[in-house]
């Protein structure tokens, strides 16, 4: 085992390394040294040489991306980069936000209670990062794929309130529910004036007010509906205009028929851009699904994140249908009509503000969170890997150290590089490299997957 | 079908291209044309031009060497890419009720019986750029029935016909182990087997008899079939999957019986057997569950995942095609099956992918004569598309079917 301690003279960092084999007494002691170093210590992680994809209209050609203890500390050329930086070479390759899956199912190996149960050693989380998944939602919780650690993994406990919108009864129930609260809010909001001047003013009764309903119209929490059909989606259009909030309607596969309703309502879509639906022919009007439903959407002004029909890793399937596959289901928007670059929004920037982690992830922007992937190529194309994924400014996945994908287009070795006499700042990277390669983490849990005879498929009669 | 009638000799009823109607030129910046095994025709052409009259192919060329006769209506298709339309061979979304299961074996059912003309489905196909499908009985028992290659793009069943019949059904998968309580797959195997010897024998006799050497046989219909595929008119397509059914499949239909078929429905480590099936002629025509992972009770890949397609490649196997069992994966996205494969590792630098969507299956339904290609004299049938076929971001802008525009969908809105 090897052990780092750095100590700071002067503008100048050293790095004294220590070879302790066997922990002892005074090996402990060192221990202990470095942690109370730590925090005056930062550590750096420089992603160099790659074409930077940042999410925020810029493409900066050969940058570098430097993290600051997790933190997106620069983004830019002639950094200075301080020598005791990890650094991971992107030359020739690409440099793109991690994806954000806004549902997913497995990748954390957890359920329920995402911060009791997360799996952070799951070979399903390492598949995840190899589909360049660094932030997801399950069981609408939003939680990073921080392999090999847990703390700091579960950004959200709750992403949304889940609201019903079927069946006349329901629609009459939620839409009364609307009304009570919102009178409530209007008369609460009232009375904290006038109990300003009044003190004896008796507090507006919360009786009815329905306390999820009660968060949305505060803004406290954003309303997730799941619907398909054009009159749900104008049903739920028309409630969010009357009381003023956005709605996030999963599904939404007539939405490019009524997409200037949802775009003024300020509706936000998850679609499946492959999702099919039949027209209903005794209907005469615009219905089914559309492969430009994505696109519509998108120039209506509703925001728009993709994700794959299966939430869940399933390479024992259909190939190409699964959430390993979500660049491909996005290359499907792009079929339809919608922009490149609002393809990659709809798997990072759009899915992280619709989960409320916006600020923290989904783009690569100073101050957010330094979660990245780096790619062989164009983001949306089919032969594209994921070679290299960051969060939190740590390498967690690296195709070729682990085997699910190491022999497919191998990457090419990067130039040795120089060696540098007495230069020991460069030395502990390949410690940490090491420390994260040959995980043997994959042995336990493949059998549950894939059952024997479970993988035919139907042939149904129609 | 437009065909001037002799009344309206001169006047211009049909639309250039089709069948009666005016020579088209179509221009583009990119010729995918699934040829070059004669040396005739270039694989890929830059800036090329197709000629197309009366329904045909008359020629193929760069656009600077290839005049253009006169009287053509030449359309320019800017960047637009032009590649021969999908062949499919295993797709089930041409009609309802074709996976009858009242007998194990069911040699004389034919699925062109329950074919739906125009239907959704195949306008979606056809969108897709699918423009030839073999429509299939399900996998309900070891032996379907007979296929039928159609053309989904057009309107009725008789000019959809491409052949009929298209193939003989056989599954060796598990799904007709679902036939009844304690069917297992050496009761499978022994059943075909007779169903086999029963029908080839038939057929022989009909040779026979045919080449005067023997008494005309007494007519069994059920086994008429037998004789389209001893002559060679059809082939077996087989619905198998894995290492074990595969081997089965070249094993018992190639080697043992000597018939002409092909590996349909090839998923997960069906690739252990490309060498076999190179060696044997057996075509394997995969998806759409063309990759397999580490699933330690039936495959073992050493950790790795593996694509099928370039497992049958590695073995040495030249002819590999895709399909979906459609509606299981949408016949629209054949190309997506393409796609997998080349993502799963196979070797895309001499357009395996293509040529795996179009020549390949093709020739393995013994169709290549009229489709499969854009060479001179085959069908026109030609996809314009914004690039790579196999690109789910690539759009299909227009099919031709035998000259004919059947979808556009500037005009018609996009469908897929």
């Amino acid at each position: 085992m090897m052990i780092t301690l750095k100590v700071k003279v002067g503008q100048l960092s050293l790095a004294a390394l220590f070879l302790v084999s066997g922990l002892s007494a005074p090996a402990a002691g060192l221990l202990a040294l470095e942690d109370e170093d730590k925090e005056e210590q930062p550590e750096w992680l420089a992603v160099t040489g790659g074409d930077v994809f940042t999410g925020t209209g810029s493409y900066l050609r050969g940058a570098t991306v430097l993290a600051k203890d997790g933190k997106i500390d620069s983004i830019g050329y002639d950094l200075f980069i301080p020598e005791e930086a990890e650094r991971l070479d992107a030359g020739g390759m690409r440099v793109y936000p991690g994806l954000v899956a806004i549902s997913s199912s497995g990748l954390l190996g957890g359920s329920g209670d995402l911060a009791d149960t997360i799996d952070p050693f799951s070979s399903r989380m390492v598949l995840g990062l190899a589909a360049g998944i660094t932030t997801t939602s399950q069981s609408n919780q939003v939680a990073k794929l921080k392999r090999g650690e847990l703390e700091g993994a579960v950004l959200s406990e709750k992403a949304f309130s889940g609201l019903t919108w079927s069946g006349a009864g329901g629609k009459r129930a939620l839409k009364e529910k609307f009304e009570t609260t919102a009178t409530y809010l209007r008369a609460y909001r009232e009375w904290e004036e006038l109990v300003k001047k009044d003190k004896e003013l008796k507090e507006p009764s919360k009786r009815g007010v329905d306390s999820t309903v009660l968060a949305v119209l505060e803004g406290r929490i954003l309303a997730k509906f799941s619907a398909n059909g054009r009159d749900d989606l104008l049903g739920i259009a028309r409630l969010a205009q009357k009381y003023g909030f956005r709605p996030v309607i999963e599904g939404c596969g007539e939405g490019w028929a009524v997409a200037d309703e949802l775009g003024r309502a300020g509706a936000m879509a998850i679609v499946t851009p492959r999702y099919r639906r039949s027209k209903e022919e005794s209907l005469v009007r615009d219905g089914g699904s559309s492969i430009e439903n994505a696109a519509i959407l998108h120039l209506a002004g509703v925001s728009v994140a993709v994700i794959p029909s299966s939430k869940s890793v399933n390479l024992g399937g259909i190939a190409g249908r699964d959430i390993m596959h979500l660049i491909i289901e996005a290359g499907f928007a792009v079929r339809g009509g919608l922009p490149e670059k609002s393809a990659i929004d709809a798997i990072t920037i759009q899915p992280a503000r619709m989960l409320g982690v916006g600020h923290r992830v989904g783009s690569l922007e100073v101050g957010k969170d330094c979660d990245l992937i780096v790619t062989d190529g164009d983001l949306l194309h089919y032969e594209t890997f994921v070679q290299y994924a960051v969060v939190d400014g740590k390498l967690v996945y690296d195709k070729q150290e682990e085997l699910w994908f190491s022999h497919i287009r191998p990457r090419p070795e990067a130039p040795a590089p120089e060696e540098s006499p007495v230069d020991a700042g460069e030395r502990p990277e390949d410690i940490e490299d090491d420390g994260e390669a040959g995980d043997d983490d994959e042995s336990g849990d493949e059998d549950e997957e894939d059952g024997d005879e479970g993988d035919e498929d139907e042939e149904g009669d129609d | 079908m437009c065909a001037s009638p002799a009344w309206a000799a001169g006047a211009d009823l049909c639309d250039p291209g089709e069948l009666g109607g005016p020579g088209i030129a179509l221009r583009a910046t990119k010729v995918l044309t699934a040829a070059g095994d004669d040396g005739v025709t270039e694989a890929i052409i830059d800036h090329g031009l197709v000629l197309v009259r009366d329904g045909r192919i008359e020629a193929v060329g760069a656009a600077d060497e290839l005049p253009i006769p006169a009287g053509y209506e030449v359309k320019d298709l800017g960047e637009r890419w032009l590649m021969p339309g999908l062949v499919e061979l295993h797709s089930h979304v041409a009609g309802t009720g074709y996976n009858d299961a009242v007998y194990q074996t069911n040699p004389g059912l034919r699925a062109s019986a329950t074919v739906i003309p125009d239907r959704l489905y195949l306008q979606r196909a056809t969108a897709g750029g699918v423009t030839t499908l073999l429509f299939i009985p399900g996998s309900a028992t070891n032996m379907g029935g007979q296929g039928v290659l159609l053309k989904p793009g057009l309107d009725t069943f008789d000019e959809m016909l491409v052949r009929a019949p298209g193939s003989v059904k056989i599954a060796q998968g598990d799904n007709p182990k679902r036939w009844g309580y304690g069917m297992q797959r050496s009761l499978m195997a022994w059943n075909l087997r007779q169903e086999l010897r029963a029908g080839l024998a038939y057929a022989r006799r009909w040779a026979d008899h045919e080449r005067g050497a023997a008494d005309q046989p007494e007519r069994v219909v059920r086994y008429d079939v037998f004789r389209d595929l001893l002559s060679g008119h059809t082939q077996v397509s087989t619905h198998t999957q894995y290492y074990k059914l595969v081997l089965t499949t070249i094993e018992m239909l190639r080697v043992e019986f000597g018939l002409d078929v092909y590996i349909d429905h090839g998923s997960f480590d069906s690739y252990k057997t490309a060498k076999l099936a190179a060696d044997n002629r057996v075509a394997a025509i995969l998806g759409p569950r063309e990759i397999m992972w580490p699933s330690p009770t039936r495959y073992r890949t050493d950790g790795r995942v593996e694509g099928s397609a370039w497992g049958f490649q590695r073995g040495g196997q030249e002819e590999i095609g895709f399909n979906t069992d459609a509606p299981v994966v949408p016949q629209e996205e054949l190309s997506v099956q393409s796609a997998m494969g080349v993502r799963y590792g196979l070797d895309n630098s001499a357009a395996a992918a293509v040529r795996g969507l179009t020549i390949v299956p093709a020739r393995t339904a013994g169709i290549d004569d009229s489709v499969g290609s854009l060479e001179s004299g085959k069908d026109a049938d030609i996809l314009v598309l914004t690039g790579d076929p196999s690109d789910p971001r690539t759009a299909i802008e227009m099919v031709y079917v035998e000259g004919r525009l059947v979808y556009n969908a500037e005009e018609g809105g996009r469908l897929w």
